[in-house]
């Protein structure tokens, strides 16, 4: 077998990974393996410096394999695989372990054990990155147009930057109107101005952009294609649209709090955004009004915070004291969610208005008085230590934003994940935000997570200009982990074509007779789905070949059979 | 029905319909044929047909997968199934080949005719009975002491993909004992999973990896063989119990959805390893759970290659 | 028996949700036993039988398959072909003598975290209980 020059850097990750695997163990374990020519610790491999050391060492030493022992290649993959490449080696003769998230943040009370699995991890790498083969990516072109789902305010402003931006938009709303959540505010914290003030000019941009065409009434039925290349049919519409990326901005919907505190049956019973509608039209004058929050949120079934339902509260409370300021107004709540600029200076002004705070436990909550109409609210207040009961002439339920009804439809459509509380999943919390780990397809607002204005726009800001990059740059590298048939194996079979879930795999007639597998790289997504199908082998997938992942295999194995 | 045979097959020929034609011919040895290979009319004398046809002659279709000529072969109704199987794989195309069935009603066991009538000489089929011959003596035997234990639960002795038959389409004329067909799966997963163990570690220990029963098998076309690649290596060129173990799993795995029990693995294994015992095992779960049978149509999507939702109720 | 409590099981992760699964239960510092090594796939319908034969046969205790959710599948079909193989798999491989619970196929969402952790909990809960897969090198018969 040829010899190979491979590279092993193993990561400190500061404590998170050097605080229980014993790194130095680790490097001189692997400076021992088969064909392993260097190995070194790195505090922190991702940092410039760990970058810097790997690529002087594929100059110093001639590496001609690298694996870095680290954190989740989802998130430094392309990083390492840019080292690699600017340090002149081909970016898929890379290999990434995981010995974070797959062991040292697993076994953290088990650091011996930690110790060995990150051996064991290690030498599987070195043994797959043996068989690595340098690749070329094929580029792949993207249609510069752009599809964003959902016309509420983080949709229009998406929508809105990328066609300031010289791209073409299709916005599809399902409502008859643009707006989303918005539509139903009356005013807007901390100045208590008219939604107007924001909503208008926006809407107005957007329908007056030249460049977005807008679909009202109309929802995503289906969506094929990848980056550069989805084909999206929607309702009311002949036809496919085509497009190269996807923002999605279908936002949430406020909670309705069925069967809680005499919510809907309760006459006088309201939630925060019914109560927005009445002020919008002009009611008020109310005598007494009690607030209750966290209602259906930081419970069990629904664990989340919904983070600006506080400040809605504090805001319409605000509102019915200027329009009477005799008026008694009570906010009951567990805790107070005021993070933001403005946001204690808003707390501190409806204190000072006269709205009464009281803090309630969850486990005795409130309770209405009064049959068909709530007539008081009766609550243990814990300040006093004893129960007060307080007048109402309305109660107002401040419920968080909960994921939409067909969230899990659009998902499915889309291809992309949803979270355990049933919003959009991003690819990573901090890493990659308002993107999924699916490439060409984005999140902003409340589709990810309830979202107040400034979070909505900010992420519609950074969703547009991430789904800006491929479409400007005219072309997507397409990741080079394709499925490919060698010809001189192949019988023609035809099982790779039949299990081939996008049509990627044609026969063609060979030189030796018959016909042969064929793939079609441009349309090949990588799912190997193919190569299990193949009884010989002839069809493989690069990165992913068997002899690569046998490699894998068999290196636990020898640990296995050489144990005790 | 020999002469028609040899009808048949000298009018092919002579009309330039095949170039080649492919039927059994005397062996060497009383009670035996072998395949033959036929090109000139002159040739067609050499074709038999007897109990003792036990080759699946799809196999030599193999070698017609390059050419462009017709070829024609005699088959079994369980043969046939091994031509569709052949056509959905893209190995033959169906107008390349001309069938021509034959109304079989059982093939014997060399074996049990050896243990019951050493010497014999001939056997011939006569209906409900076997005439075995031994020197001067005939001698009538129930068909069920002579035959080959795949042959009790034929399910498709009427080849239905033919061009041509001989005689008529007559159904077997034995009961089908169709509680045989998997009598032996069922008999072994009675066991507990250590005597299961045990016995096929047993018998693969005992294979000497001649690759008879993947070199016979009708289904066994790949250009370059699993088991033939360097890369990765699934075995070594060694008789380990590992690399037995692991030739004959994959193998089993390979033919999922395939495997028509033609028999011819177990027949030419020189070691007598229960091979059908394996390959049965996953023919069942593929007839349970997926409603499937090898070679039945063209059309039909093997197991692997296709899915309904409806799968994910199946359980084990 | 010392060889028991340290089982070595092979898990295929799908790179879209299982191993996302995974990593979440890292971040989430979720402790589980240390007997998994897992291999990234890009998807469930990648792994071949044949690589849980040869484990199996080469005397890995356990191998597990981890996919995404019917109909969550990020190609959009693959988990379906992977649970016919695993069905059928698992019945043979117990067939010539695997015990039960050796060979495993189990659906991980990404954002199970949670979820991840209690399987490979559990797997190896039940792979110790069926002791040391018999060894068996190469190089010897």
């Amino acid at each position: 077998m040829a010899k190979r020059r491979i590279g092993v850097f193993v990561c400190y990750c500061g404590n998170n990974i050097g605080g229980i695997v014993r790194v130095p163990e680790v490097v001189e374990y692997a400076r021992c393996l088969p064909n392993v020519v260097y190995a070194e610790g790195s505090l922190y491999a991702c940092s410039e410096e760990g970058l810097s050391s790997i690529k002087a060492k594929i100059a110093a030493y001639g590496l001609d394999r690298v694996v870095v022992a680290s954190c989740t290649p989802r998130t430094h993959e392309t990083l390492f695989r840019n080292a690699c490449e600017e340090a002149g080696l081909n970016r898929y003769l890379f290999e990434f372990v995981n010995v974070r998230e797959h062991c040292s943040w697993i076994h953290m009370r088990a650091p011996d054990e930690a110790t060995e699995k990150a051996k064991s991890l290690i030498k599987m790498g070195v043994a797959k990155s043996y068989y690595l083969e340098p690749q070329e990516e094929l580029e792949s072109e993207v249609y510069p147009e752009a599809l964003v789902i959902g016309g509420g305010v983080a949709g229009m402003t998406a929508a809105l930057n990328l066609a300031q931006q010289g791209l073409k938009v299709h916005l599809i709303e399902r409502e008859k109107e643009l707006g989303g959540l918005l539509s139903q505010v009356n005013k807007l914290f901390p100045a208590n101005r008219d939604v107007k003030e924001i909503f208008d000019p926006l809407a107005e941009g957007v329908k007056n952009h030249p460049l977005i065409t807008i679909y009202l009434g109309s929802e995503v039925e289906g969506v094929e294609g990848f980056i550069g290349n989805f084909k999206v049919r929607i309702t009311r519409v002949e036809g496919e649209i085509k497009v190269g990326t996807i923002i999605v901005a279908t936002g949430g919907r406020e909670l309705k709090p069925i069967g809680q505190y005499g919510y809907p049956t309760v006459a006088n019973v309201l939630t925060q955004l019914e109560l927005e509608g009445r002020l919008k039209e002009g009611i008020d004058g109310w005598q007494s009004v009690v607030m209750i929050n966290c209602v259906g949120a930081r419970v069990t079934g629904r664990f989340y915070c919904g983070r600006f339902c506080c400040l809605t509260a504090m805001k319409n409370a605000i509102l019915i004291k200027e329009g009477n300021p005799q008026a008694k107004v009570y906010i009951l709540l567990q805790d107070v969610m005021a993070s933001g600029v403005e946001a204690e200076r808003y707390y501190r002004r409806s204190m000072e208005r006269g709205v009464r705070f009281i803090r309630y436990d969850p486990i005795s909550p409130p309770q209405i008085l009064g049959e068909r109409q709530a007539e008081g609210v009766k609550v243990y207040h814990a300040l006093i230590g004893r129960e007060v009961i307080l007048p109402a002439q309305m109660v107002v339920l401040t419920t968080p934003l909960v994921p939409q009804a067909d969230n899990e439809r659009l998902s499915k459509m889309l291809k992309v994940p949803l979270g355990s509380e049933g919003f959009f999943l991003e690819a990573h919390l901090k890493l990659r935000p308002i993107e999924f780990a699916t490439d060409g397809i984005y999140l902003c607002g409340s589709a990810r997570y309830p979202s107040d204005i400034a979070e909505s726009v900010s992420q519609a800001y950074a969703a547009s200009a991430k789904a800006a990059i491929p479409m400007r740059q005219g072309l997507v590298r397409v990741e080079a982990i394709t499925a490919f048939s060698q010809e001189r194996l192949c019988h023609g079979c035809g099982n790779c074509l039949r299990v081939c879930p996008f049509g990627a795999i044609e026969l063609k007639g060979s030189e030796r007779g018959g016909k042969v597998a064929w793939v079609n790289a441009a349309q090949c997504k990588g799912c190997g789905c193919c190569v299990a199908a193949c009884p010989n082998g002839a069809m493989q997938q690069r990165s992913f070949s068997d002899q690569q992942l046998m490699a894998m295999i068999e290196a636990l194995v020898e640990e296995v059979s050489s144990g005790p | 029905m020999e002469q028609e045979l040899r009808e048949i097959v000298r009018k092919l020929l002579q009309e330039g319909a095949i170039e080649h034609f492919i039927g059994y011919a005397e062996g060497v040895e009383p009670l035996h044929t072998t395949p033959c290979f036929i090109e000139r009319e002159e040739e067609v004398g050499a074709l038999v047909w007897s109990p003792f046809c036990p080759y699946n002659l799809a196999r030599y279709l193999h070698q017609m997968k390059n050419g462009a000529g017709k070829v024609g072969l005699v088959v079994k109704g369980c043969d046939a199934r091994a031509i569709v199987e052949l056509v959905k794989g893209n190995q033959i195309q169906r107008e390349r080949v001309v069938v021509v069935g034959v109304p079989c009603q059982g093939q014997v066991d060399l074996a049990k005719v050896e243990e019951a009538f050493q010497g014999a000489e001939a056997v011939e089929d006569a209906g409900d009975t076997f005439l075995v011959t031994v020197g001067e003596e005939g001698h009538s035997v129930e068909k069920e002491r002579l035959l080959r234990e795949k042959c009790f639960f034929c399910k498709h002795p009427i080849s239905f993909e033919y061009d041509f038959v001989l005689g008529e389409m007559s159904p077997f004329l034995l009961d089908r004992r169709s509680e045989l067909e998997f009598a032996m799966i069922e008999e072994m997963e009675s066991l507990p999973v250590e005597e299961r163990r045990a016995f096929w570690r047993a018998q693969f220990e005992r294979c000497s990896r001649c690759y008879a029963c993947r070199d016979i098998c009708y289904a066994c076309y790949c250009q370059e063989c699993i088991f033939e690649s360097r890369a990765p290596r699934w075995l070594e060129k060694t008789t380990t119990s590992l690399d037995n173990q692991t030739y004959h799993l994959i193998r089993a795995w390979h033919m999922v959805g395939r495997c028509i029990d033609c028999g011819e693995c177990e027949r030419v294994c020189p070691m007598e390893i229960p091979l059908r015992q394996l390959y049965k095992k996953v023919e069942r779960e593929v007839e349970q759970l997926f409603d499937y049978e090898a070679g039945m149509r063209v059309e039909d999507l093997p197991p692997l290659v296709t899915f309904q939702v409806d799968d994910l109720g199946l359980v084990i | 028996m010392a060889l028991d409590d340290k089982p070595t099981i092979l898990i295929f992760a799908c790179n879209w949700c299982s191993y996302a699964g995974a990593d979440l239960a890292g971040v989430s510092r979720l402790e589980m036993p240390p007997n998994c090594r897992v291999v990234r796939v890009m998807c469930s319908a990648r792994v071949r039988p044949e690589f849980v034969i040869a484990a199996l046969s080469r005397g890995l205790d356990g191998v597990v398959i981890l996919g995404c959710h019917p109909g969550d599948c990020h190609y959009s079909e693959g988990n379906y072909y992977t649970w016919r193989r695993a069905l059928l798999l698992k019945g043979f491989l117990e067939y010539v003598g695997i015990e039960p619970g050796r060979f495993q196929l189990r659906w991980i969402s990404a954002s199970e975290g949670a979820r991840f952790a209690q399987t490979i909990t559990e797997i190896t809960d039940t792979i110790k209980a069926l002791g040391p897969n018999g060894r068996r090198r190469p190089q010897e018969g």
